[in-house]
């Protein structure tokens, strides 16, 4: 088959009708566009969603006592062994972080709040949310201090303030209360408010002195590489035999439900738009082909054969395909990296964003495997939209088109 | 090697015109020797170009049998057909049909591009056979920037480049004016002379006609005369 030929043939083939293949191409050019821009803004968000849901003293992987999820109390609680590293290489390990968290009652002088008391090593949190939020006064300096760090949420319902007293009430591990007063080293403000009202941070050493016992109630290890995500599962499911391993996936079902749905949502949102550009592509390859009806019958009247006939009706179709899918991906990027570049702020449906576990901006984010799938899908899409044009072109017999 | 380049055995074709079948050939027995300048003439209707069709292998007969070059058209399926035009016929259509997205001598390439002549063969036999037909200037022209008579030369030249056994031409001159006509048959004349080539035409002009060696008529799909029996 004389495929120089035919592609000589269909490139020039294209420049017949100048104006009306240059609509098809921005046409395609604008699709192509919008599923980049839009697929970028999905992905921001689900990779938002995965790493709000990670950040949120989760980590990759986590080690918890049994029942710890069932009912989280200082009861479900392990010690654990003095110089402990989880047995990842550094490349692999972003960090790791034991903590203690339970659930105590927080007061100051006017109001009374439920809440998760967490006890940290600051200079283990890089791996949380903790790690990046602004804070107003003091952080926690480390596992010693006995201060408390508090949402500005909270500190705006218990009316309280920076350098204020608090007293928090908790349960030791001999089932008894325990009470004590912190000092407020700080507010954090965090992405939202449900953090804010949820978490009030100390030491971890300070904690475990308030209940008693040198225990943790977890181990939160965040990686490099989330692929390595079951390798080191594995690893940490052997060292600790009686503990419970878990990863991001269990311990954020509603989180990883969306991440898998959102891979679905880019699919289907892709084969919605080029669905719909395949009608207007098959729709000019059949208006092409009857067109030159005449000279496909002339081509095979002298020698040319169907399958031939075939492939230059779908080369010209993939050939146009090709350079609105080049143009589309760069315009779609430049719009993604460029226009949007910084985020499209969302602070106004700031609720709803957190309800959502998003952050209050949404940046694009353009995957190569998106790239891939785009350009190799829409190539397919334009071989589909010419099968069919190709099929009326060698239906009907070189006499009867060279007839018309 | 036969000496006959087409042998055709009682065909018959009728057409379903609506509802009305029209018998365009009735038990037609036609040859054509190598070398032969031919013209097929008649009426409209009267079957010259469904015969130049049967024995180009663009059309099938009902009944009876056709041979090209000893090859029988009637067991070939539309692959083999169309490997057979490419290797062994040329063919000049009334409206030349020149690819119009490619120049005279990528035109005049063509077919042996289809064959898989090598690009610079295909470059030296089309230049010197736009030489030959002198449209030496007119190689880099694409078709519509030529004039008609032009353009026929130029799918001439397409026809014969290959080397067919058999050049099939279906009335060559309808839209080429007398001057023109006569320069075009006088090139077919001496393709069929100076090189051998067998010339197949359907026409209805009487000076295309004159031109050819044998003069066949037919008339409601029926042979009625035949220049070649009556000098036999």
């Amino acid at each position: 088959m004389p495929l120089k030929l035919l592609a000589a043939l269909s490139v020039r083939n294209l420049f017949r009708h100048k104006r009306r293949n240059l609509m098809l191409l921005i046409a395609i050019v604008v699709a192509v566009a919008g599923v980049v821009v839009t697929n970028g803004l999905i992905r921001g968000m689900q990779f938002d969603m995965r790493e709000a849901a990670v950040a949120n003293l989760t980590g990759h992987i986590k080690v918890l006592a049994p029942g710890y999820l069932d009912d989280p109390n200082i009861e479900k609680s392990f010690e654990l062994a003095p110089g402990w590293q989880p047995d990842v290489p550094d490349a692999e390990l972003e960090g790791w972080a034991a903590r203690i968290r339970i659930p105590a009652v927080i007061m100051s002088e006017r109001e009374t709040r439920g809440v998760q008391f967490v006890g940290v090593d600051p200079t283990q949190e890089n791996i949380s949310f903790l790690g990046d939020v602004d804070i107003v006064g003091e952080g926690i300096s480390d596992a010693e201090d006995g201060r408390v760090l508090i949402g500005v949420e909270l500190a705006r319902q218990l009316e309280t303030d920076v350098g204020r007293r608090l007293v928090l009430i908790t349960q030791g591990l001999d089932g008894r209360n325990r009470e004590a007063g912190f000092r407020i080293a700080g507010l954090y403000d965090a992405e939202g408010t449900a953090l804010e009202k949820q978490f009030v941070f100390t030491g971890v050493t300070a904690l475990q002195n308030m209940v008693e016992a040198p225990v943790v109630t977890e181990v939160s290890i965040k990686l490099t590489d989330e692929l390595k995500e079951g390798q080191v599962k594995n690893s940490l499911s052997g060292f600790f035999s009686t503990l419970d391993v878990k990863n991001w996936q269990e311990l954020e079902p509603q989180a990883a439900a969306m991440f898998i749905y959102v891979d679905s949502a880019i699919l289907i949102w892709f084969l919605v738009i080029m669905g719909a550009l395949i009608f207007g592509l098959v729709n000019t390859l059949i208006t092409a082909v009857m067109e030159r009806i005449k000279e496909f019958g002339m081509l095979r009247a002298v020698g040319m054969k169907s399958s031939s006939v075939i492939v230059q009706v779908v080369l010209e179709s993939t050939v146009i395909m090709l350079v609105g899918v080049a143009l589309g991906v760069a315009v779609g990027w430049l719009l993604a990296t460029q226009w949007l570049g910084d985020g499209i702020d969302l602070s106004q449906w700031a609720q709803g964003v957190e309800m959502a576990g998003m952050r209050s901006v949404l940046t694009p984010l353009i995957l190569l495997e998106d790239i891939v799938l785009v350009t190799g899908l829409s190539l397919f899409f334009g071989v589909l939209a010419a099968l069919y044009p190709a099929w009326r072109a060698i239906k009907i017999k070189p006499l009867e088109a060279l007839r018309r | 090697m036969s000496d006959l380049v087409v042998r055709c055995q009682s065909i018959s074709r009728t057409y379903q015109d609506d509802t009305v079948p029209v018998r365009a050939l009735v038990d037609v027995d036609f040859e054509v020797a190598r070398g032969e300048f031919v013209s097929l003439a008649g009426p409209s209707g009267s079957g010259k170009s469904t015969l130049l069709n049967v024995i180009g292998g663009l059309d099938r007969p009902d009944e009876g049998s056709v041979e090209v070059d000893g090859v029988l058209l009637n067991d070939l399926s539309e692959s083999e057909l169309s490997d057979l035009r490419l290797e062994k016929m040329g063919f000049v259509f009334q409206a030349y049909n020149l690819i119009p997205v490619l120049s005279a001598l990528e035109n005049v390439e063509f077919t042996m591009q289809l064959q898989g002549v090598s690009s610079a063969e295909r470059h030296s036999r089309s230049a010197a056979m736009l030489e030959e037909l002198g449209l030496t200037g007119m190689a880099d022209r694409r078709p519509g920037e030529m004039s008609g008579g032009q353009q026929q030369r130029v799918a001439v030249a397409r026809a014969v480049v290959t080397h067919p056994v058999l050049l099939l031409a279906d009335e060559p001159s309808a839209n080429l004016d007398s001057k023109t006509t006569e320069e075009l048959l006088k090139l077919l004349q001496r393709l069929n002379e100076d090189h051998g080539v067998t010339i197949v035409t359907a026409t209805h002009d009487p000076l295309v006609m004159s031109y050819a060696k044998r003069q066949v008529r037919l008339r409601d799909g029926e042979i009625i005369e035949d220049s070649a029996l009556q000098a036999a």
